[in-house]
Parts: structure tokens; C-alpha cells; sequence
């Protein structure tokens, strides 16, 4: 039994270090563009050679990160002694922090990266991906400590939701995609967590009235669904990025056109590196390469899927859930948007796409995910002492 | 999962248990949705594979301007070129690659030599985003400086030259703006002319700038363009020359709708001159009336008239219906009678009558009322066969487009009138051409002979990929004794005291037939009033021919005529001088080679005796 979850662990070690070194040459195969004057002082400018560098650098998260005790991570009777409480109040901070004219750097009309310059090399990091992670372990945390009272009403699952709806509400302005996302991954953590189904319709609501101001708020949003609903009328203009997603993909066939061959990196594509690096593997490897990718996030989903079903703690259990689901739920999200079955959206695939906040922070996930599976067999024993209801 | 652990499942409690499948509930839709998505993928990438691998060249793939090869020259047998491709440079600009054509067009205006605005307006008034016209016939340094610039390419195009004019016009023929050879030898051999063309093809990046050369394209070429042959005609630009001088002289001075010279080596069939008058200059064909396009020589079908009497003498002397030494009434210029009791009308001479006449002299004056009694010997089936074996009613099978055939009719469909007008030259339709083939077998003993104006055909590295001397025919028309006396006999006498006693020359014994046919009215029976095809056919030496010229005058102006009707009077003239000319400067260049060193295989024998030598 031992050996076996060992082994599960490895398993999954080694289907994200394929998937994150997968990425890590796609990227760097859409990357090579020809139109940069490459030097070599300011390689860090160039995202696929700064991707080629976290590769690397994320296996080192991954593995220090599932050396850590995750119940190190979980809520304590005070609240300030809880890490995760802090990490939460810091993730609020810097998404407070990011909105602020002159300390949030704008790329691409969107004020989403915080930019901090050592020397030559400037590193961005984005808060919105840490308040994602944040979220999800506080939930997980959350719902092991109170257990059954997750039911209650307006002790616990108002107050949750006023917590996700102010950090959504700080996300949605720049990056409506990630405020929604958390949004969606925050609802099934709950659902998980066992709260009741009539309180989250109440939800529903607030909910859609939120949404439709949101998409109102900005008008490129409804332009997006509009043109999503009617794809060939706007090929050209907000179309343009799902038509090219298509063209890269389905002009990729069978095998692709190799590995480095693709035409569509070459300015056709935008977002090649990040969002949309998905049709570059389908461009250059073709079904082969998409399907190997799918093949790999399923493998990754079912194996997460095993070590929260083994699991006897109930906050290992949530917290592998949680981790699972998120990187699951975002993988297909991505993909369904690369393959134009979702509307466009801002969404990078895990472990495949350039930007180094949320290939380290997938990373430092799946480390505590490893834990998790390292410490469910020890001893059912400890998995009850810790409070399951108040 | 392993079979203890569910065990224990089901000692956990309800809530435990719910979780659980809430979780498994969860990680299963997502798992589902990979493979939905992964459906998605199959279509994509399998289904619609081919849909967006064709969108995708639509945007990435630009396939550069067309490498054209050179067209290939047409050549005269002595090497002179009859028309050539010479290379013309055009810059131009891609208007849709240009950031800032204000900008370019400064950029460019010293390289060109041109002022900015000039340029500025040529790239902003070009309609096509692809392609605007600069310079058209840059220099080499200005199109290698202006390439350097972004946006602004250079097309190669090629340009048809035609040296000699309106000299063998019809033969050569003519190109359209594109290089299409649309007339003559330019047309017939247009795709051996033609050569292969290649295309620089790229995937381009979204500024449209190449990315990759791509080589390997479906049809598998190099991305080099493969030259045209080259064609060596038979003509000779000299003789060419002799024979347009003099008949556009008579062309003129007759006021003639339309005038064919010909001339042919008889012992091969090789074709040193042909003209048709009208004609045209190659080069500015697009404001050319169509009409002048026709090549007469083998478009013009009509009665040959008197001319074709020595081939038809030849045939009933061949088929012993007569003997050389026979004479013949000729019922002193008017002849009524009856063919198989069934009337043919009356016959008369062209002017006066004759009495009793000689085969020889039977030629010699013309006597249509002397050829309608050898008609009666032979019958229809011999006459029939001979001329069928002399070539009449089918094509030459000379390189040239548009050929008519003329018709000979079968004799089932022949009467008494039949009999007695074909052997004088009626109620048969020919071109000059078949005319020329039928008088060269005649020259050449009998043997079959095809006129050709192809000489060799010459790969773009010199190697010679083609000689086309006609297929060597073995087999006789006629008797070689018999064509030797009518050309040796009847036609010399036709030149000495007949009809044709204008085409004398002192230095050489010249043979001929002159002819006079009247044109058929469009349309109902009977001839036109005074449109007539004057002609004459001979050659020289009559003891060993070294050419047979035809000269033929469509319409000359009656007016004009003043009596002169006969052909031994308005074309037996042109025909001296060509003779003349011909034997003249042949004899001069009698060990001169042309360009093609003589082949040595049994089957390229045909190509020495080909060339004038």
C-alpha cells in the first residue's frame, strides 16, 4: 500500500514535469520568431528563453514544495497563526496594490502584472494567479475546519462568498477571464465541501447580475460573446485570434508539420507563447501532439482524482481536490477556447504556457499535491483526530 | 482503486461518502470534457484538416512573382534570327507592404531616377495590393539597387523581338503582350517555344515578409525556369527576301487581293521561302488587321486551273492512256462532244484555237481542249488516283496552323463535265501549298515528297533534341522517265515557246507552267467575271531541279491588267527573278555550311541534303 502511493506520486511527478517540459519547448518553439534582434543581456526579455529558464526552476518548486507537511498549511484556532490567512491578506493586498496607478504594470491594456526591477532584469509577477491559489487552499482549509458547519447558512457560506466576491471584484476589472474562473473554481470547492445546494442558488441571482455588468462594463467583452456567436462575420477583426487558433490547429493535420515548422508563430498567431500555445502544438505536431497533451492532463486528473479518493484526511482530501480540479478546469477552459468551442478569454493552459507566476505557482500546487499523496496512508488514525464538526 | 480501500469506504460515514462523489462527480466532467475536446481536435485536425490547411496557405503562402523562361528563337537554316526574347526589367512595388509610401517613394526617386510624386502616384493609383508598376525597362544597376528596398521587387518579363520585320511574317508568326505565340511557326510550337516557367514561392510572415524558400513544391520543379528551344527553319532569310521583293512588287503594281510565293528544294521537300501577301509586322500584330493574318499559301483554296496540267498529263501518260509522242485535234479552239454518251458542253481555248497538237505542245500552248480529250483517255479512276497520289484533297502536314485541304471529289460523284474540266484544273480545289508538293515530286522524279519547314530543334544548351527531316518516303507517283520528260520536255517548252516565255533565263534552263484559273462565284455555278488566279510553277536547271518556286497572284485589278490576263504574263516575270536570284546566290554559297554541322546517323541523313549547300 506504502509503495503503491509512492508510486502515484511519482506518476503524477512525472506527467506534469512531461507536461511542463512539453510547454516549455512549445513555448520556445513559438518563440523563435525572427523578428526579435536577439542579444543576449536582455534575454530575459524574450519569454521563450525565460521560459526555458523556469522549467528547470519550477521542478525545483515542485519538489521543495512537496517536502513541505501540507497540514503545516491548515487553519489554526487563531487566526493569525494561519499561514494561509496571511497569504490571503497578502494576495488581497497586491491586487489592491497592482490597480494602483504606477505600481501595476499595463500589458496589453491590462493592468495585471506588477513589475519589479532588479539591475537589467525586471521580473513580472501577476497577483490574480497567487488570490487564485490563495482562494482555493483557504476554501480547502476552510472546509476541513468546519466540516459539517459548512451548511450553515450565514455563519459560514455568506461570509466565504463576501471573501471571493471582493477578491473577484478586485480581478474582474483587468482580467475578466481569471475573476471568473475563481469564481467558478470557488463554487466547486464549496459544492465539495458539502454546502447545501438551495444556498448556492441563491447565489445564482447576484451571480448573473454581476456578470452582465461586467460584461456591459467594458464593450469589448460583449463584442467577444457577440462574435463568438457569429464567427465568420467577424474573421477579421475580433475573430481574428479564434480564426488563427483555428488555422494553426487544423492546418497542423495528422502529425503536424514538425516540431519548429509551424508558420502560424510568425506574427499570425498572437498570444502564441501564452494563451494560445496549445495551437502552436497542434500546428506543429498535429493530432498527435493535442491529443498527447489531452491524454496527459486526463492521466494528471485521474491520478489527482486517486489520491483525493484515498485520502482519509478530510483537508488533504478538499486541498487535492482543489488542486486537481483548478489545473483541470483551467486546462479544459483554455483548450476550449483555443479550439473556439468557448468564447476568447484570457486564460493561460497550466504547465504549458509561458508566464512564470503561474508555471511556479502550478508547480508549487502539485508539490503540495505530492504531499498530500505522500502523507494519506499514514495512519487513518491522524486523519480523525483533526475536527471533521463543530 | 485496490479492494481494501472500499472496504473501509464503507465504514466512513454518509457525509465522507458524499464528498467523495461529489469529487469523483467533478473530476469526471472534467476528464469528459477532455475527451469532448479532444472530438474537437479529431475534427479539426482530421476532418477539417484540409479546409484550414487551405486557409492557412490562403494567408501564409505567398507565392512570388513567376520566373518566366526565355522563349526560344526562331532561326533561319543559315542561323539568322527571325525572332528572339530579349529580357526587360520592371520595378515595381508591393503597396501592401509599404509602411509609409511617401517615404519608399523618396527612398527610391534617386535610385530610378525618377521624382518622388511620380512614384508616390504610380504605387497610389495601382489598384492591385500585390503589384505597382515603377519603371518599366530598368537598367541592371537600377533594378539591383531598388531591390534592396523593402516592398519594392523586380520582375523579369521577356520581350519578343522580330528583327526582320514583316519579312516571314506568316511563318514566324506572332506573340500576344504575355508571351502567347498566337500564329505561324510561334504558335504551333508555342509550348516547345515556351519553355518552363518556375515560381519563387514563401511562407511569408503576417508583415508579409518571406520566411522560407520553398523548393519542393507540388509539381516537384527546381524553382528554376527551363529555356524554350530553339527552332532552325528550312527558309532562308536571303531567298525569303528574293522572293518578297519581287512578288510584293507585282502585288502592288496589280492592285492583287492577295499574292503566294513560294520555294522549295524538290529533292527534299524543304521549304527555302514562303510568303503570302498580305502580310504584317510581328511586332505590332495588335493593331494588324486580322485578314493579313491568313497565310495564304495554305489557307487560300481554288481552282488551279492550266497550272495543273503537266500533273495531269503526267498521270495519263503514267497510266498509258496516252503516249509521249500521241497527237491530238484540238477542234480549232471549240470542242462539243459527249463523254459515255452524256453531254459535257462546250470547251474553248483560252484565246486562240489549235489544230493538231503534240502532248509536248499540248502543254506548251495550254490547250484546255487537248487536256479534255487525255481526260477522256484516262477516265475518271485514273485521274482520280493520280492526283490523289500527287497529294491533292489532303493536307501537306506542314508545321503551321490552319492548313485547308482542298477537295478532290471521289469519281462516283464525277459526270462528263467532270471528266473533261479536272485534267485542265476545274472542278478540283487546292492550296498553293499542295500545288508546290506536287510540282516538287514532279522535279524529283516521281518520288513522294512533303514539303517541310522544320529544320532541327534546338535544346537552350546547343544540343540539338530534334531533327525533323520528313519521314523518308519510299515510293513513286509516277515513272521517273515520265516526270523527268515533263519537266525535261513539256515544262522547259512551256518556258521556251509557250505560254511561260517570260520566266527565261539565259544561264539556266528553266521549266515552268503558267496558269490562269478563274475564281469560283461564292455562291450559285459559274466563275466570277474577271477574278482570276494568275500563277506560274517552275524551277531550274531542268536536267537536275535545285528549286521549285511558285508564284501565285489572287485577284490582280482587271483595270490594271489591260489584257495581260495570263499568268505566264504577270507572274512568270516574278518567278524569273526569283529563279534568278535564288540559283544565283545558292551557287554563290555553294560550299558555305549552315549552323547545324551535317549530321552522321542514317536517320538525320535527310538533313544535308536539306540545307542549301
Amino acid at each position: 500500500m506504502n509503495e503503491s502511493r509512492g508510486r502515484l506520486a511519482d506518476y503524477i511527478t512525472m506527467v506534469v514535469v512531461f507536461l511542463m517540459g512539453t510547454g516549455a519547448v512549445m513555448v520556445f518553439s513559438a518563440g523563435a520568431n525572427l523578428s526579435y534582434e536577439f542579444e543576449l543581456q536582455h534575454f530575459y526579455d524574450f519569454p521563450a528563453l525565460r521560459q526555458v529558464f523556469f522549467f528547470p526552476l519550477a521542478v525545483v518548486v515542485l519538489l521543495a514544495a512537496s517536502c513541505i507537511d501540507y497540514r503545516f498549511l491548515r487553519l489554526r484556532e487563531v487566526w493569525w497563526r494561519s499561514p494561509l490567512a496571511w497569504a490571503l491578506l497578502v494576495s488581497i493586498a497586491l491586487l489592491i496594490a497592482v490597480l494602483l496607478p504606477g505600481v501595476g504594470t499595463q500589458i496589453n491594456q491590462a493592468r495585471r502584472w506588477l513589475r519589479i526591477s532588479v539591475a537589467q532584469v525586471s521580473i513580472s509577477f501577476q497577483p490574480s494567479e497567487l488570490a487564485k491559489w490563495t482562494i482555493v487552499f483557504f476554501l480547502a482549509a476552510v472546509g476541513a475546519k468546519c466540516g459539517e458547519g459548512m451548511r450553515s447558512y450565514w455563519r459560514r457560506f455568506l461570509p466565504l462568498w463576501a471573501l471571493i466576491a471582493v477578491v473577484c471584484g478586485l480581478i474582474v476589472r483587468e482580467d475578466f477571464g481569471t475573476a471568473a474562473f475563481i469564481a467558478l473554481v470557488s463554487f466547486v470547492m464549496l459544492v465539495v465541501a458539502g454546502v447545501k445546494w438551495w444556498h448556492v442558488l441563491t447565489l445564482l441571482p447576484p451571480g448573473v447580475a454581476g456578470f452582465i455588468a461586467a460584461l456591459f462594463q467594458a464593450s469589448h467583452r460583449l463584442g467577444r460573446l457577440t462574435a463568438f456567436l457569429q464567427p465568420e462575420k467577424y474573421s477579421d477583426t475580433i475573430m481574428y485570434q479564434a480564426n488563427q487558433s483555428l488555422i494553426a490547429i487544423g492546418s497542423g493535420g495528422l502529425w503536424g508539420k514538425g516540431l519548429g515548422q509551424g508558420i502560424c508563430k510568425y506574427g499570425h498567431l498572437p498570444e502564441d507563447t501564452t494563451d494560445f500555445v496549445f495551437a502552436i502544438v497542434g500546428e506543429e505536431l498535429g493530432l498527435a501532439g493535442t491529443t498527447g497533451v489531452l491524454l496527459l492532463f486526463i492521466l494528471f486528473v485521474s491520478l489527482g482524482l486517486a489520491v483525493a479518493w484515498r485520502c482519509r484526511d478530510r483537508f488533504g482530501r478538499l486541498l487535492a481536490t482543489g488542486i486537481v480540479l483548478t489545473i483541470g478546469l483551467q486546462a479544459a477552459l483554455n483548450i476550449g477556447v483555443v479550439t473556439v468551442v468557448l468564447p476568447t478569454k484570457g486564460i493561460p493552459l497550466p504547465f504549458i504556457s509561458a508566464g512564470g507566476t503561474s508555471t511556479l505557482l502550478s508547480a508549487a500546487a502539485v508539490g503540495v499535491l505530492l504531499n498530500v499523496a505522500a502523507h494519506s496512508d499514514r495512519g487513518s488514525e491522524e486523519a480523525t483526530s483533526y475536527p471533521q464538526d463543530s | 482503486m485496490s479492494q481494501p480501500m472500499t472496504a473501509r469506504e464503507a465504514t466512513s460515514r454518509p457525509a465522507d461518502r458524499r464528498e467523495r462523489v461529489t469529487i469523483v462527480v467533478f473530476a469526471s466532467l472534467v476528464i469528459l470534457a477532455f475527451l469532448g475536446l479532444g472530438w474537437r481536435c479529431y475534427y479539426l485536425q482530421y476532418a477539417a484538416a484540409d479546409h484550414y490547411a487551405g486557409l492557412g496557405l490562403g494567408q501564409q503562402f505567398c507565392s512570388y512573382l513567376p520566373l518566366e523562361p526565355q522563349r526560344g528563337p526562331i532561326l533561319d537554316s543559315r542561323g539568322r534570327v527571325l525572332a528572339a526574347s530579349n529580357q526587360i526589367r520592371t520595378v515595381f512595388a508591393e503597396p501592401r507592404s509599404l509602411a509609409d509610401v511617401k517615404e519608399t517613394s523618396s527612398e527610391l526617386a534617386p535610385v530610378l531616377d525618377m521624382g518622388p510624386h511620380e512614384i508616390c502616384k504610380a504605387i497610389l493609383d495601382s489598384g492591385n495590393l500585390g503589384y505597382a508598376p515603377i519603371k518599366i525597362g530598368a537598367t541592371a544597376a537600377e533594378s539591383d539597387a531598388a531591390r534592396m528596398i523593402h516592398g519594392i521587387g523586380v520582375q523579369y518579363a521577356w520581350q519578343r523581338y522580330y528583327p526582320t520585320g514583316p519579312l516571314a511574317s506568316h511563318v514566324v508568326g506572332f506573340t500576344s503582350t504575355d508571351n502567347q505565340g498566337l500564329g505561324g511557326i510561334e504558335h504551333q510550337f508555342d509550348r516547345e517555344l515556351r519553355g518552363k516557367g518556375a515560381e519563387h514561392t514563401f511562407f511569408v510572415d503576417v508583415h508579409r515578409r518571406p520566411l522560407a524558400f520553398c523548393v519542393a513544391n507540388a509539381s516537384g520543379d527546381t524553382g528554376m525556369p527551363t529555356n524554350g528551344v530553339g527552332i532552325i527553319l528550312t527558309l532562308d532569310a536571303t531567298i525569303q527576301q528574293f522572293a518578297r521583293e519581287a512578288l510584293l512588287e507585282q502585288f502592288k503594281a496589280f492592285e492583287a487581293e492577295g499574292a503566294v510565293g513560294l520555294v522549295a528544294d524538290p529533292r527534299t521537300g524543304a521549304i527555302l521561302a514562303m510568303v503570302s501577301l498580305p502580310d504584317f509586322d510581328p511586332a505590332d500584330a495588335r493593331h494588324t488587321d486580322p485578314n493579313r493574318f491568313y497565310n495564304r499559301a495554305l489557307t487560300d483554296q481554288y481552282e488551279p486551273g492550266s497550272i495543273i496540267k503537266p500533273i495531269t498529263a503526267a498521270i495519263a501518260l503514267d497510266g498509258g492512256a496516252i503516249t509521249r509522242d500521241q497527237t491530238i485535234f484540238c477542234e480549232n479552239g471549240r470542242y462539243r462532244g459527249k463523254y459515255q454518251g452524256k453531254s459535257f458542253g462546250t470547251i474553248h481555248e483560252f484565246r486562240e484555237g489549235f489544230g493538231d497538237l503534240t502532248i509536248r505542245d499540248i502543254l506548251a500552248k495550254s490547250s484546255n481542249i487537248g487536256m479534255a480529250k487525255i481526260g477522256q483517255f484516262a477516265g475518271p479512276e485514273l485521274l482520280y488516283q493520280g492526283l490523289t497520289l500527287f497529294g491533292f484533297g489532303k493536307k501537306v502536314g506542314i508545321e503551321l496552323p490552319g492548313e485547308a485541304q482542298g477537295r478532290v471529289r471521289t469519281p462516283d460523284e464525277w459526270n462528263a463535265y467532270s471528266v473533261t474540266r479536272v485534267p485542265f484544273g476545274q472542278e478540283v480545289s487546292v492550296t498553293a501549298l499542295q500545288l508546290l508538293r506536287a510540282f516538287c515530286m514532279l522535279a524529283n522524279g516521281g518520288r513522294l515528297t512533303r514539303p517541310y519547314l522544320i529544320k532541327a530543334i534546338v535544346a537552350p544548351d546547343g544540343s540539338i533534341v530534334n531533327v525533323r527531316p520528313p519521314a523518308l518516303r519510299v515510293g513513286y507517283a509516277i515513272k521517273p522517265e515520265i516526270a523527268n520528260w515533263i519537266i525535261r520536255e513539256a515544262m522547259t517548252a512551256v518556258v521556251n515557246e509557250g505560254t511561260g516565255r517570260r520566266a527565261q533565263l539565259e544561264k539556266w534552263q528553266v521549266f515552268g507552267k503558267t496558269g490562269t484559273a478563274q475564281l469560283a462565284r461564292p455562291e450559285g455555278g459559274g466563275y466570277e467575271d474577271h477574278a482570276y488566279v494568275v500563277s506560274f510553277v517552275g524551277g531550274a536547271p531542268a536536267d537536275d531541279p535545285r528549286i521549285i518556286v511558285l508564284v501565285s497572284i489572287r485577284k490582280p485589278n482587271y483595270a490594271v491588267l489591260r489584257g495581260l490576263t495570263g499568268g505566264g504574263a504577270v507572274a512568270a516575270p516574278v518567278a524569273r527573278v526569283i529563279i534568278e536570284k535564288t540559283l544565283t546566290y545558292l551557287e554563290a554559297t555553294e560550299n558555305l555550311r549552315g549552323p547545324i554541322e551535317p549530321p552522321r546517323s542514317a536517320s538525320e541523313r535527310g538533313l544535308m541534303a536539306s540545307g542549301p549547300r
